[in-house]
């Protein structure tokens, strides 16, 4: 773009510009001033113009005409005078800006920088094109003609500008929760002047187009206006959705259908028109071997792209809400009560619902919004490609020999994979920037693979993942199994290979297979937010407190704590016998933050005000509450480890530390809380005297620090 | 599809606030862009960051939850799979459809059903297990595997930074 180069240029300040314009127009209209009164002198005195010109009379006496006839005089001399017409057309843009500049400061206050560039960005563009259009297409010599032209699209710009900051502050308002309705009043009203302008400048366009120019200019003119007119009016139907959305209560299931059709609509019209408008630019100034032409070819093909990518999206769209419809039946009465759950996607409580054949229920729209870019379940991942759609790609043997497959297309296509060892992935078919491609994969390739490659030691998330893949195909198989097989092969097809050839070993069915039964659960119980909230998970739980008999180390990389917190409720008896009271906050605080009497959360947490500004403090409170406590447990430990003679067992210290990381495993876990646990047992009496030596220790420590 | 989005988010702040995890504390700075959040996270017990508290900026996007959010360390952080300029690069923050290590399970990334609460947590994992083989900070990954000493030894001091010590 051209603006890159503008933007460099040094402009001149607000201020200084209105100045230099003010001045200018004062001595433009002094100039005049003094040749009116120099013409006057002529006809009041033809004889003696010598002394006129230096004596110049501020009233003369025999004032021919009206004050009216004399201001008109003025304005003719101006007019006359090359500089001066010059010097007034500055100034009526001075004011155009200072009319804009009012504007933006009694709507919008101070602009936000996002804002700020939308503006510059969209203001040079706009001048750009319609540049092009003044002296590229219409061809304007006549210096009057241009002089109305840049009048005309001068005030569309500032319309145009003003819708813009409008759409941003919208959006900027929209993300708040608590604006004043003020706010909203003055954007809405600001969208309704420029509304009526629009209207104004269309009426004004018919009667210039009927009176003088034609039908052509006519049509130009009136595109501009009903560009900016769908532009605005988009702005205020989205605006009256959210105003409508955020004072209803509940959940208004339609609004996204609305949100959805009316930007469509609004997008596919305001495409139309432009594209229309510079198709009949192209055809109507006979351009075809000029600059000018190419830009705006340039401009038809980006417009046509964008109108075809909307119509694909569109489409797209309405085949997934068609293949909704049709495959996922609305939720019963029944299913609705036994679920008992809000919506995993927006949290909001379900009256009406789709279930998927996994037996997740959502929205919906929600549903709908989430399957218009993924195809499985968000909260099982369960694959939902329509089968149908698939069995109609015909395998086609791949070229790509070095690439992997992308991760969730061989997760999709696992199973065609299983039996024919190539699958082909069209992307486009369901999102269309997701990538087509196919892959072969042969028996052999994935023996040589997986002994030569892969033994480099794996990771235990990818263990995890690689173990959920394989249990997608056999279910029935226990997970202990499965993630044993997988750390010998490393790799998901040779262990599928094994389980069908019945290399694995397979418990006896009496084997309890706990692990796989809650691996399996744990997105279910992810979607739910724990009862009480009272989550015993201990802090630093990285690590899973997996029974070491099942001897599964399952890293939670994804919802680790919803894991944990789900195992720790399964097993909570088992690990409460080696902690009382772990479950209990209070003590958990005493556990995790050693010397603290204070309980931080139960001060701070378990309020959330409705005041916006109560909010922001109490946060703000938290943090620094939180700062605190890390600050004084950081020294205290720090102080541990300086005094030898200090019980330092109360405390991890460093060596002890280095002799259990990284392995964070649940064994560290529990040593790490029993050894605090000697702290919460002592005596009140002993505490406070343990404390106070804490405190002064603490100073003395930061003492230390600062002479560091 | 930014009146959903603040809903659910407005629903998260208060579980967080009401519930909150041991460690974390989340929620928007200024409730006037409900999209921008600050966490602080305090480093898991028993590792070589423990005791610090890390801040973090969270950004999301107007169509969150189908979207991910996006998350950038505002404290100084030596860690393999965080980025030298602060962006925390897990799995989880990863939509399905772009894997930029190329390794990443779909399983393992975002999905509407995750909240912020799921993100910090995993992250608090993240720092106590660091997953060496995605690395974004590539010279943290090295120090991590070859010299755990050194690597703690940062490791500390970034801890020590974090409580402005």
């Amino acid at each position: 773009m051209p603006v890159v180069l503008l933007e460099r240029l040094p402009l001149p300040s607000l201020r200084t510009y209105v100045t230099v314009s003010v001045l200018l127009t004062s001595c433009a209209i002094y100039y005049a001033h003094l040749a009116q009164n120099v013409a006057l002198g002529r006809i009041s005195d033809p004889s003696s113009t010598q002394t006129n010109t230096d004596g110049a009379p501020k009233t003369p006496p025999t004032w021919p005409k009206t004050s009216e006839g004399y201001f008109y005089d003025k304005i003719a001399i101006l007019i006359g005078e090359g500089w001066c017409v010059w010097a007034l057309i500055n100034m009526a843009y001075c004011c155009l800006i200072l009319v804009g500049k009012l504007i933006q400061r009694i709507v919008f206050g101070k602009l936000r920088v996002s804002e700020q560039q939308h503006v510059k960005d969209k203001f040079l563009n706009f001048m750009f094109y319609k540049f092009i259009f003044i002296f590229g297409v219409m061809n304007v010599q006549n210096m009057d003609e241009v002089l109305l032209w840049c009048t005309w699209f001068s005030v569309l710009c500032l319309l145009h500008l003003l819708t813009q900051l409008c759409k941003d502050r919208f959006e900027y308002l929209s993300f708040s929760p608590t604006i004043p309705l003020s706010h909203h009043v003055k954007v809405l009203v600001l969208l309704a002047v420029i509304q009526t302008n629009c209207a104004f400048l269309l009426l004004l366009s018919v009667f210039v187009g009927y009176v003088y120019a034609g039908i052509n200019i006519f049509a130009f003119m009136a595109a501009e206006c009903i560009l900016l007119m769908t532009k605005s009016m988009y702005v205020i139907v989205r605006y009256a959705i959210h105003l409508w959305d955020m004072n209803h209560e509940g959940v208004w299931e339609n609004r996204a259908i609305y949100v959805y059709y009316a930007e469509l609509i609004f997008e596919l019209a305001t495409l139309s028109i432009d594209f229309c408008h510079h198709l009949h630019m192209l055809l109507w100034g006979h351009i075809f071997l000029s600059m000018a032409s190419l830009v705006i070819c340039m401009q038809l093909r980006y417009l046509f792209h964008d109108f075809q990518r909307r119509i694909r999206r569109h489409k797209n769209y309405l085949r997934v809400v068609s293949s909704m419809e049709a495959r996922f039946a609305m939720a019963t009465k029944e299913e609705l009560e036994d679920n008992n759950d809000d919506c995993a996607i927006c949290w909001e409580g379900m009256d009406t619902a789709r279930k998927l054949p996994c037996g997740h229920l959502f929205h919906s729209a929600c549903l709908r919004s989430w399957l218009e870019q993924d195809t499985s379940c968000p909260t099982c991942r369960m694959n939902l490609s329509d089968p149908s759609e698939r069995t109609t790609q015909a395998p086609v043997t791949g070229d790509i020999n070095g690439n992997e497959p992308r991760p969730d297309a061989q997760n999709n296509d696992l199973q065609n994979q299983m039996t024919n060892h190539f699958f082909h992935f069209d992307g486009s078919r369901y999102v269309s920037w997701l990538p087509s491609f196919s892959v072969e994969v042969t028996h052999t390739q994935i023996l040589g693979n997986g002994l030569d490659v892969n033994l480099a030691p794996i990771h235990t998330s990818q263990l995890d993942n690689m173990a959920r893949q394989v249990q997608e195909v056999f279910p029935t198989v226990p997970l202990s199994s499965v993630v044993d097989d997988l750390r010998m092969t490393h790799s998901v097809e040779l262990t599928i290979e094994n389980i069908i050839e019945g290399r694995v070993t397979i418990p006896p069915a009496g084997f309890p297979s706990r692990t796989h039964q809650s691996l399996l659960t744990t997105p279910a119980s992810a979607t739910t937010p724990p009862p009480g909230g009272a989550v015993p998970v201990p802090m630093g739980s990285g690590s899973v407190p997996v029974l070491p008999s099942q001897g599964v180390n399952l890293l939670p990389s994804l919802g680790g704590a919803a894991m944990a917190a789900d195992e720790t409720r399964e097993n909570g008896a088992d690990l409460m016998d080696g902690h009382d009271g772990l479950n209990e906050p209070g003590a958990r605080n005493l556990l995790l933050f050693g010397d603290s009497k204070e309980e931080p959360s139960a001060m701070y947490g378990h309020r959330f005000s409705k005041s916006a500004a109560e909010r922001e403090t109490m946060l703000g409170r938290r943090k620094e509450h939180m700062l605190e406590q890390a600050r004084r447990r950081f020294a205290s430990r720090q102080l541990s480890q300086g005094c030898v003679d200090d019980n330092s067992t109360s405390y991890a210290s460093l060596d002890h530390q280095e002799n259990l990381y990284p392995s964070l495993n649940v064994d560290s876990a529990i040593r790490f809380t029993s050894a605090h646990v000697p702290g919460s047992e002592a005596s009140d009496g002993q505490q406070d005297i343990a404390n106070s030596i804490r405190e002064r220790a603490y100073l003395a420590a930061q003492r230390r620090m600062r002479h560091n | 599809m930014a009146g959903s989005a603040l809903k659910r988010l407005m629903a998260e702040y208060k579980q967080l606030t009401l519930n909150p995890p041991e460690g974390i504390v989340a929620g928007p700075v200024d409730e006037e862009n409900f999209f921008e959040w600050e966490a602080l996270i305090t480093g898991p017990e028993e590792t070589c960051f423990e005791g610090g508290v890390f801040a973090a900026k969270l950004t999301f996007p107007s169509d969150y939850p189908l979207s991910p959010p996006k998350m950038k360390f505002t404290c100084d952080i030596f860690h393999p799979n965080i980025y030298s300029d602060g962006r925390v690069c897990i799995s989880i923050l990863h939509a399905p459809g772009d894997d930029p290590m190329g390794y990443e399970s779909s399983a393992e990334r975002w999905s509407p059903v995750q909240s912020v609460e799921k993100i910090l947590l995993s992250v608090v994992s993240m720092l106590a297990e660091p997953n060496d083989e995605s690395a974004a900070n590539v010279d943290a990954a090295k120090t991590w595997r070859d010299n755990r000493a050194r690597f703690n030894e940062i490791a500390h001091q970034t801890v020590r930074k974090s409580l402005g010590l």
